[in-house]
């Protein structure tokens, strides 16, 4: 119990040596055996990285991406919590309503990407489109959820100090439902990025789907890997951006 | 007050769903919307019929099934074990379980491109995503469910001079199941959903190829029914995996 | 006591959590010595954080203490003693996945008795708290005393000379605490078990004691030893008579200066207050 020798390293040391181990593992693997028209060491995916940035056709694809996400997260964000407060607050439309978002929540929406394409074409809308609704729900699902949690007793007491209803929303109904909101913006940004990805991957001009499948049908593995990682690199920033709004906001909802 | 209140709301979502259907019938009377965009319901629902005789739907949903069996197959194996062997160390879980959640934020999509490129068109790429995308909610319950088992089983078992293997089998086990449980389901559903993505990305087979090659011939009608069809089994397989679960955890308590 | 010998020795045990120097370093116990007979019931009673629990964890070996030592018939105590201790812990550790009978018989596994015992063993336990009938319900069916009587069952089921019972009733509400103490006196009187109970109850440790040990605030020492002569198994009508009063009051006394110090130090109260 007492007197026990501590681990050699911290976790967070611990975790880059897994890191660096498997990108040496990775290196030389693919040195030795892979077949380069498939697969390609990280040092070449490194390399290929400023010649991805130094075409501005690319530049202009990963604006437009970023684009398409932030507009269907501020689409999602702001009818998902209009909807969600609007079927949360009052215990019927809840009852009635909101069993079928769920079970619109729960179809797999890559049967109807192509729809969305014929509905909106191949340009930036669809894929807005399709990235509204993935996000959406989330943001519906914790509103309704953030808001259902109240008290009685807290609006109890608020009308008995004579508080009208516009007051009861704002200094009470709002700010509680703030730490669930939070929840699902992270959750909204998470599958936002889902949506307007397969989007792209299904058909693009000019988005980055475009230049991934141009660099997986000329067998280029170090330019592909490099695109890729940009992008898991966008949008694990967003993700986090995301989470910490979502920490900083819950600080006194502590459960 | 409970019981009319409850018939009321389900009367509203049966209000909802006829309203909807009239409104769809009505949009497409001659005159309406253009049949390409949005096909009459009745073709749809006498096509959909069809999928199961004529227009064949099986060899597709053979192709896609085995797709998700084998991807659901490797990803909980592969989870649970090594969620097991990470779960062994308090070391080993501070260092893994952060790495591997955040490597579960990076959208695993983007992926697909490469296993395209190394699997190809076939089946390989699906089951290749479907597997990565199922495997991390697998391991992060399997690590959550053994490494967190309540400490008042695990000091009451040794007080009472149960062995290591015995603390494992009769204690952790049975205390990790039912989370472990629920990795599984949502690794199914995950698993399922991201096949079906891949493969209306690019495949030469299986449900979500149909729908494609529908959508690109511009035969909407026909594809409405597909996509009927597809959405039928993504709710069979969501029920079968929750009741699943539902009865596992029964099955210990 | 009829000149019982000594089955457990506290010699000098102390208990520090931190290394010396460390600012945060908490010492638990300090010099506590003790030496518990053979069938008798100890208290054991002092203020929060006077290490209590930290005590009769290092007596069952499952906490090695930091100096000192403890011997159970003669042997150090270096780990768990499934044989010879058995736990009674306050919260519930009935593994829910298993019935009642189950509970029981998983502890014997454990303690590495035969198969073909277990099964007999078990139902001899279940009556002895009066549960027989329960024996395929799941705990979570069983209300919180219940429970508490399947974890008793399940020491029991361990035949085990010592029991440690780390305040199990403390979270029964005050009716079942009574039921279940006379219940336990009666079990003393029948099978001689040595006993350490461990309670924050003065009235509970006065009625069911054959000593009471008072610990000081933190750190824990022995301040007194009170002695309860009255046989065992204890009546009803002793709960209410003076004898058990008087003794009780001199608890309170020993404690109340310990629990101020105790609250003192915490902050809750102001000194001088």
């Amino acid at each position: 119990m007492n007197g026990r020798r501590g681990p050699i390293m911290s976790p967070g040391m611990a975790r880059l040596v897994v890191i660096i181990a498997l990108l040496v593992i990775w290196e030389v693997g693919a040195r030795l055996y892979a077949d380069p028209l498939f697969l390609c060491p990280p040092s070449q995916a490194v390399v290929a990285l400023p010649r991805i940035f130094s075409d501005p056709k690319i530049i202009h694809a990963i604006w437009v991406t970023i684009y398409e996400v932030f507009v269907a997260f501020v689409l999602s964000v702001s009818f998902g919590m209009t909807i969600g407060l609007i079927v949360g607050l009052q215990g019927f439309t809840k009852k009635a309503i909101l069993p079928v978002i769920l079970l619109l929540y729960s179809i797999p929406q890559a049967t109807v990407l192509p729809l969305f394409i014929l509905s909106f074409g191949i340009g930036p809308a669809a894929k807005i489109a399709f990235g509204l609704s993935h996000g959406i729900f989330p943001v519906i699902v914790t509103t309704v959820g953030g808001v259902q949690n109240l008290r009685p007793s807290l609006l109890t007491a608020a009308r008995s100090m004579g508080a009208n209803r516009w007051q009861i929303f704002t200094s009470i109904v709002f700010p509680h439902m703030i730490p669930s909101f939070f929840t699902g913006m992270r959750l909204g940004m998470t599958l936002v990025l889902l949506g307007v990805l397969l989007a792209e991957l299904y058909v693009s001009t000019a988005g980055i789907g475009f230049y991934t499948r141009l660099f997986a049908e000329s067998f280029a593995p170090p330019d592909l890997f490099a695109l890729i990682a940009v992008l898991a690199a966008i949008a694990v920033t967003l993700n986090e951006i995301c989470r910490m709004g979502e920490r900083r906001f819950s600080r006194w909802h502590n459960g | 007050m409970k019981k009319p209140s409850r018939l009321a709301a389900h009367l509203v979502q049966l209000g909802i769903l006829v309203a909807v259907l009239g409104a769809w019938y009505w949009a497409t009377l001659p005159g309406g919307i253009n049949h390409l965009l949005l096909p009459p319901p009745i073709p749809v629902f006498e096509g959909f019929w069809v999928l199961f005789t004529a227009d064949s739907i099986w060899p597709d949903l053979l192709v896609t099934v085995r797709e998700w069996v084998t991807a659901v197959l490797l990803a909980s194996v592969s989870g649970c074990t090594l969620g097991y062997l990470i779960s062994r160390s308090g070391y080993a879980v501070r260092v893994f379980d952060p790495l591997l959640a955040g490597l579960y934020s990076i959208p695993a999509i983007l992926l697909f491109p490469l296993y395209l490129l190394f699997f190809g068109l076939g089946p390989g790429s699906k089951i290749a995503i479907g597997t990565t995308i199922a495997f991390f909610p697998i391991v992060l319950n399997t690590i959550a469910g053994l490494a967190y088992v309540d400490k008042a089983y695990i000091t009451a078992a040794r007080s009472m001079g149960a062995s290591d293997f015995q603390l494992f089998w009769s204690v952790m086990l049975p205390a990790a199941f039912p989370v472990v449980l629920t990795g599984l389901r949502i690794g199914c559903i995950v698993a399922f959903l991201s096949i079906l993505g891949g493969e209306t990305i690019s495949s030469l087979a299986g449900l979500g190829h149909r729908i494609v090659s529908l959508a690109e011939n511009m035969e909407t009608s026909r594809m409405f029914s597909n996509i009927l069809f597809a959405v039928l089994i993504a709710i069979v397989i969501n029920v079968i995996v929750t009741f699943a679960e539902a009865r596992g955890r029964r099955g210990m308590q | 006591m009829s000149g019982a010998e000594a089955v457990i020795r506290v010699d000098s045990v102390s208990q520090a959590f931190g290394a010396e120097g460390d600012p945060r370093r908490v010492v638990a116990l300090e010099s506590a010595s003790l030496d518990i007979a053979r069938g008798e019931l100890l208290c054991l009673i002092g203020p929060s954080g006077c290490g209590k629990s930290t005590l009769l964890n290092i007596i069952g070996g499952l906490a090695s203490p930091t100096t000192g030592q403890v011997t159970i018939d003669g042997h150090v105590v270096r780990g768990p003693s499934p044989q010879k201790v058995a736990f009674v812990f306050q919260e519930n550790t009935l593994f829910p996945w298993r019935t009642v009978i189950d509970n029981v018989k998983l502890g014997m596994a454990f303690q590495g008795v035969a198969k073909s015992e277990r099964q007999e063993r078990a139902l001899q336990s279940l009556r002895a708290v009066g549960l027989a009938d329960f024996c395929d319900h799941y705990p979570g069916q069983l209300s919180g005393g219940m429970k508490q009587r399947v974890q008793l069952a399940r020491a029991l089921g361990l035949k085990t000379e010592i029991l440690l019972m780390d305040e199990p009733f403390a979270a029964l509400d005050e009716q079942t605490r009574m039921v279940l103490g006379e219940d336990l006196s009666v079990l003393l009187a029948q099978t001689g078990k040595t006993i350490v109970f461990v309670t924050h109850s003065l009235a509970e440790a006065v009625f069911l004691a054959d000593r009471v040990a008072v610990l000081t605030a933190r750190p824990g020492r022995l301040k007194k030893l009170i002695h309860v002569e009255e046989g065992h198994p204890r009546k009803s009508n002793f709960m209410t008579s003076s004898k058990l009063n008087g003794l009780r009051n001199e608890l309170y006394e020993l404690l109340h200066e310990e629990i101020r110090k105790t609250m003192i130090e915490r902050g809750e109260v102001r000194e001088g207050a």
